[in-house]
C-alpha cells in the first residue's frame, strides 16, 4: 500500500521554550516605603487602592487592622510616610496624610463600628495601664481577638496625651472621643481615676491578670533648674498643654519665652499666640533645609508645624539656648540667651555649648520648657523591672525616649501581638517591615501620568480661637489622592506583562496573572516594564 | 486549540521559535488578537513565518498561508478577490516584515493598493534581514551595522537612509496608513481596530525591535521602540488619503544618544571622530522629522506621556477573547 502523503499540521503548544531560559520572571510583592516608614505599620497601599476604587468602608477596615486611630492620626501624625512616598520623584507625595483623615472622618459620619475578628472569646485577661494611644491600641488588638482587657487610667478621661498634649486646633476633643468610644465599643473595661500605687496596686494587677501592658507615657516634664527657690513665671510646656486642655481659662503676660525645638515647643508657641501673648521660640537647633551643618542638629519639630507657626507670628531664634532667666523680684523679665555651639556632647546626650559674648537679652513674662519629659515609674516601681517571662510588656513612649503618637499606636500593636503569642505559647516574629523594599529606580515611573496634588482648605481666622486650622479633603480630592498612589512594589494589574510578553506566556486571570513556565524565554521584558516593579528577575544559575 | 488565556484568543500562541525579547513577535501577537482569528493571515517568507511554523508545528490558532517573499499582497488579493466572488466579507491580513515590504514585495504590495483591494497589510519593520543573518535591507537606518554594511576604516556602517516606505505608500492615496510601534499598546489597538473599520488597502507600518540584530538586551525591546518614537526618529503618524490626519506628539523629546546607546548596532558611532559625525547626522534626521511632522507642537492632546499611561485593572482588552474584559480604554482622539 502506497504511504500516505498527508502532513496534519501540530500545533506549536507542543514544544516548550521555556527550556531556553537562563533566568525567570516572579511576581513578588514588596513593602512600599509610606508603610516602610509608617511608625503604625499600615498597609498604606493597600487601603489606598481601596479608597481609589470607592470602597471606603473596606479602605477604612484595611486601615484599622494596624491603627484605631485614622481621624486621630489623620491630623496628628508627622507623616513621614509622605517623605518617603516614591511618587515625590514623579511630581509630588501622595496627601497620605488627608486621605487617613478623610477615611477616619468619613468612619465616625457613617457610624461605621470596629467588628471583632472571630467570635471565640479568650479566658486570658489582660490589663493595660495607660489609656493614650499605646494602651488603647494595644488593647483594641487584644479586644479584636477575643481577649477580655481592663484599661486603668489615673485620668478621669481616657486619651493620654492625645487628650491632655495636643491642642484643639490639631485635634478637636470630640474626633478623639468618637474613635476612642469606637474602641471601646469591643467591649473593652475602663477604670478610669486609677493609678496604680493608689487605686489600685501592683500585685492586684499581676493576680487578677494573665497579662499586664504598662503604656504610661511620659508624663514628668524635665526641668529648666536655675537653683531660684521660686518657679513663678516658669512653667514646663506638658503642665502648660495639660492645664489649656483641661479646659482652664490661661492669662499670660504679653510676651512669652517658649524654649526649645520640639513639637511640644510649637504646641505651646501656637497656643500662646492664640491666647494673645508675643511669642519667641528659643531653639538650640539650626532651621529646617540647613543640611549642611552637621548632621542632626535640625530642630526635631515637624516643618509642616514650624511654616504654620511663622504664619500665625511666632518668632523664632535659632541655634540659641538659655544662659540664665533674668528676674526682676519674683517676676521674670526676660531670658538671656547665647549662642549655642554643639547641640550634643561626645556622648550624644543633648548638652549645648553656650558662647561666651554672644548674649541676647529676651524680654518675656513667662518662660515656658519644653525640653523633654519622662516616664513617672512611681507606683510602679516593681513592674517597671518585669519582662515578658514576668508576663509584663512596656510599650509606647514609656519604652524609650518620646516619639510620634503613631509609634505608640505601633508599639500598642506589636505588643498585643506578642501578648496574644505568648498566651498561646507561640514565638512572637513581628510583622513590620519583613517584606522586600522597593524604591524609584526599580520602578517604571514614566508609566504614570503626572497630577497635581490636592490639599484640604485652611481656616483663615485661625488666631482667633482653637478652631481646627486644616480641614479634610473633599469628596472628589479624595478619589483623586488616592488614584494618584503608584502602588509601589505591588501588582495594580496595568496588563503591561500580558501585553508585552513575546511568547503569550503570561496569562491573565481574574485578579492577576500567572507566567506559564512551559513556554517564558526568560526575556525579562515583563519585569523592565512593570510600572511598580512588582516583578524581579531570577537567575537560574544555581 | 489552546485556551490556556480567558482574555484572549491568542491567534499567536506560545513555543514558536523566536527569539528571546522578540519584538516582532511581540507586534504580531498584538495585531492578530486585536484582530482576531477570523480573518485570513497571509504572511511572506521571514522571521515571522519561520519561527511560527517550524518542524510542522504551527503557532497560528487561525486560517494563515505563506507565500513566497515577493507575492504575499498578491496572494492577499487573490484570496479577497476569491472571497467576494463568494459573497464573503471575512478580512484578509498580510503580514510581512521589512524585506517583503521594503524591498522583495514591494511592487506587488503597490498593485495590490492600486488595484483596491480590501486588504490590510502590516509590515513588522526590524529595519534589516534577521533571520538570515543580518543583512542590510532598503529600511536599515543610516549608520547601522549589519554583516552586509560592517563599520570599519572606510565605512560608518550603512551608507544609505533608511527608505521613507510610509511616504511612497501615502503616495498611493489610499483610504488608510499609518505608523505604530509596539511600546504604545493603546495607539497600537486604536490604529489597528480603526483599520478594520475602513474598506480598501490600509497599510500598517509597525517598528518592532530585534534584540539579535539590533543586539540590544532582550529586556529592552519595549525600552528601545519607546526611545525611537521619543527621540523622533520613528515619528507615529496616521495618514488618509494621502494626507496626514493624525500624530502622536512628543511629551518630552529624548536625544538620539539615549536610542542608540542601548544597541550594539551603532556602537561603532561612539567609538571615534567619525563615528561623532554619524551621531551629529542621525541627531539632524531626528530633528528633520520632528519638523516634517511637527512632532513638538502638533494641537493633539494624543502625545507619548499620555499613550503609555498605565491604569488600575487593565489598559486595553481584545476583542476576540473568548471572555470579555470590562471594556476600559476610553476612545482615542486621534487630530493634527
Amino acid at each position: 500500500m502506497a504511504p500516505k502523503l498527508e502532513i496534519e499540521p501540530g500545533s506549536s503548544n507542543a514544544y516548550y521554550t521555556g527550556d531556553w531560559r537562563t533566568q525567570e520572571p516572579v511576581y513578588l510583592n514588596k513593602w512600599p516605603p509610606c508603610s516602610q516608614t509608617c511608625p503604625a505599620s499600615e498597609d498604606i497601599q493597600g487601603w489606598l487602592a481601596l479608597a481609589s476604587e470607592q470602597q471606603w468602608q473596606a479602605a477604612w477596615r484595611k486601615l484599622t487592622q494596624h491603627n484605631p486611630f485614622p481621624a486621630v492620626m489623620g491630623r496628628i501624625c508627622y507623616h513621614p510616610c509622605e517623605s518617603a512616598c516614591n511618587r515625590k520623584h514623579l511630581d509630588s507625595a501622595v496627601n497620605i496624610h488627608a486621605m487617613e483623615r478623610y477615611l477616619g472622618d468619613l468612619a465616625i459620619a457613617q457610624g461605621w463600628s470596629h467588628k471583632p475578628l472571630n467570635d471565640h472569646r479568650q479566658a486570658q485577661r489582660i490589663a493595660v495601664v495607660g489609656a493614650g494611644p499605646a494602651g488603647l491600641s494595644c488593647a483594641f488588638q487584644l479586644a479584636r481577638h477575643g481577649y477580655p482587657v481592663t484599661i486603668v487610667d489615673a485620668q478621669a478621661v481616657p486619651g493620654g496625651t492625645l487628650r491632655s498634649g495636643i491642642p484643639d486646633y490639631r485635634l478637636p476633643k470630640a474626633v478623639l472621643a468618637k474613635e476612642i468610644d469606637a474602641i471601646l465599643a469591643l467591649g473593652i473595661e475602663l477604670r478610669l481615676n486609677s493609678r496604680v500605687g493608689m487605686e489600685i496596686s501592683e500585685s492586684d494587677l499581676q493576680n487578677e491578670f494573665n497579662a499586664v501592658f504598662l503604656a504610661i507615657g511620659t508624663q514628668r516634664p524635665r526641668l529648666y533648674s536655675d537653683n531660684h527657690t521660686s518657679n513663678h513665671s516658669v512653667m514646663s510646656g506638658i503642665d502648660f498643654l495639660h492645664r489649656l486642655n483641661g479646659g482652664e481659662r490661661i492669662t499670660l503676660p504679653r510676651q512669652v519665652a517658649v524654649v526649645g525645638g520640639g513639637n511640644t515647643a510649637i504646641d505651646v508657641a501656637r497656643c500662646a499666640r492664640r491666647l494673645g501673648a508675643e511669642v519667641t521660640v528659643v531653639c538650640s537647633q539650626d532651621p529646617h533645609g540647613s543640611h549642611h551643618r552637621q548632621q542632626g542638629t535640625e530642630m526635631p519639630a515637624s516643618l509642616r508645624e514650624v511654616v504654620e507657626a511663622e504664619a500665625e507670628g511666632v518668632s523664632f531664634l535659632y541655634r540659641t539656648g538659655v544662659r540664665r532667666l533674668v528676674r526682676s523680684g519674683e517676676h521674670l523679665s526676660g531670658v538671656e540667651i547665647a549662642r549655642v555651639d554643639q547641640v550634643h556632647d561626645r556622648h550624644g546626650h543633648f548638652n549645648p555649648l553656650l558662647f561666651e559674648g554672644t548674649e541676647e537679652f529676651v524680654p518675656a513674662g513667662l518662660a515656658i520648657f519644653a525640653i523633654g519629659q519622662e516616664a513617672e515609674w512611681q507606683g510602679l516601681e516593681r513592674l517597671s523591672q518585669a519582662t515578658e517571662t514576668d508576663g509584663v510588656w512596656i510599650g509606647g513612649d514609656a519604652a524609650g525616649k518620646p516619639r510620634l503618637a503613631a509609634s505608640a499606636v505601633g508599639s500598642g500593636y506589636q505588643a498585643a501581638m506578642s501578648i496574644i503569642a505568648s498566651l498561646k505559647d507561640e514565638s512572637f516574629v513581628s510583622d513590620a517591615h519583613k517584606k522586600a523594599q522597593i524604591t524609584f529606580k526599580q520602578m517604571q515611573l514614566h508609566y504614570y501620568p503626572k497630577e497635581p496634588r490636592r490639599e484640604g482648605a485652611v481656616n483663615q481666622q485661625r488666631l482667633a480661637g482653637f478652631d481646627e486650622v486644616n480641614k479634610g479633603l473633599v469628596d472628589g480630592d479624595a478619589e483623586h489622592e488616592a488614584g494618584r498612589c503608584l502602588s509601589c512594589g505591588v501588582c495594580f494589574e496595568c496588563d503591561n506583562c500580558w501585553h508585552f510578553c513575546p511568547d503569550a506566556a503570561v496569562i491573565k486571570k481574574e485578579g492577576g496573572y500567572e507566567i506559564d513556565y512551559d513556554y517564558c524565554k526568560g526575556c525579562g521584558i515583563c519585569a523592565q516594564e512593570c510600572p511598580c516593579g512588582h516583578i524581579d528577575m531570577k537567575s537560574m544559575a544555581e | 486549540m489552546d485556551k490556556r488565556d480567558p482574555f484572549r484568543h491568542n491567534v499567536l500562541t506560545s513555543g514558536h521559535r523566536a527569539c528571546s525579547g522578540c519584538g516582532e513577535a511581540m507586534a504580531a501577537r498584538m495585531v492578530t488578537d486585536l484582530i482576531g482569528p477570523d480573518a485570513i493571515y497571509v504572511n511572506a517568507t521571514g522571521c515571522l513565518q519561520v519561527f511560527t511554523t517550524h518542524n510542522q508545528q504551527s503557532a497560528w490558532q487561525a486560517p494563515w498561508i505563506h507565500s513566497v517573499f515577493a507575492n504575499a499582497a498578491a496572494v492577499a488579493s487573490g484570496v479577497e478577490a476569491a472571497l467576494r466572488a463568494r459573497g464573503k466579507e471575512t478580512p484578509v491580513v498580510v503580514q510581512a516584515g521589512d524585506g517583503g515590504t521594503f524591498d522583495i514585495g514591494l511592487q506587488c504590495l503597490s498593485g495590490m493598493i492600486e488595484r483596491g483591494h480590501d486588504v490590510l497589510f502590516v509590515c513588522y519593520d526590524n529595519e534589516a534581514y534577521m533571520n538570515t543573518g543580518v543583512q542590510r535591507s532598503s529600511s536599515t537606518p543610516h549608520a547601522v551595522r549589519t554583516t552586509t554594511s560592517p563599520p570599519g576604516r572606510l565605512s560608518q556602517g550603512k551608507h544609505q537612509l533608511k527608505k521613507d516606505v510610509i511616504s511612497i505608500i501615502a503616495a498611493h492615496h489610499l483610504p488608510y496608513a499609518a505608523t505604530a510601534t509596539v511600546a504604545y499598546f493603546p495607539d497600537l489597538k486604536a490604529k489597528v481596530e480603526k483599520a478594520m473599520a475602513i474598506k480598501g488597502p490600509r497599510f500598517l507600518h509597525i517598528l518592532s525591535p530585534c534584540p539579535l540584530g539590533w543586539e540590544h538586551d532582550s529586556a529592552l525591546s519595549v525600552t528601545v521602540s519607546r526611545l525611537a518614537v521619543e527621540t523622533g526618529l520613528f515619528p507615529l503618524v496616521e495618514l488618509e488619503h494621502g494626507e496626514l490626519t493624525g500624530v502622536m506628539r512628543l511629551a518630552e523629546p529624548r536625544p538620539v544618544e539615549e536610542y542608540l546607546r542601548p544597541q550594539g548596532r551603532f556602537k561603532h558611532l561612539f567609538a571615534g571622530k567619525e563615528g561623532a559625525v554619524e551621531l551629529r547626522h542621525l541627531q539632524a534626521l531626528a530633528d528633520a522629522r520632528i519638523r516634517r511632522y511637527n512632532l513638538l507642537e502638533t494641537d493633539t492632546q494624543w502625545d507619548t506621556a499620555r499613550a503609555m499611561q498605565s491604569k488600575r485593572h487593565g489598559c486595553g482588552d481584545y476583542a476576540s477573547a473568548s471572555v470579555s474584559n470590562s471594556p476600559t480604554s476610553e476612545a482615542v482622539k486621534h487630530g493634527a
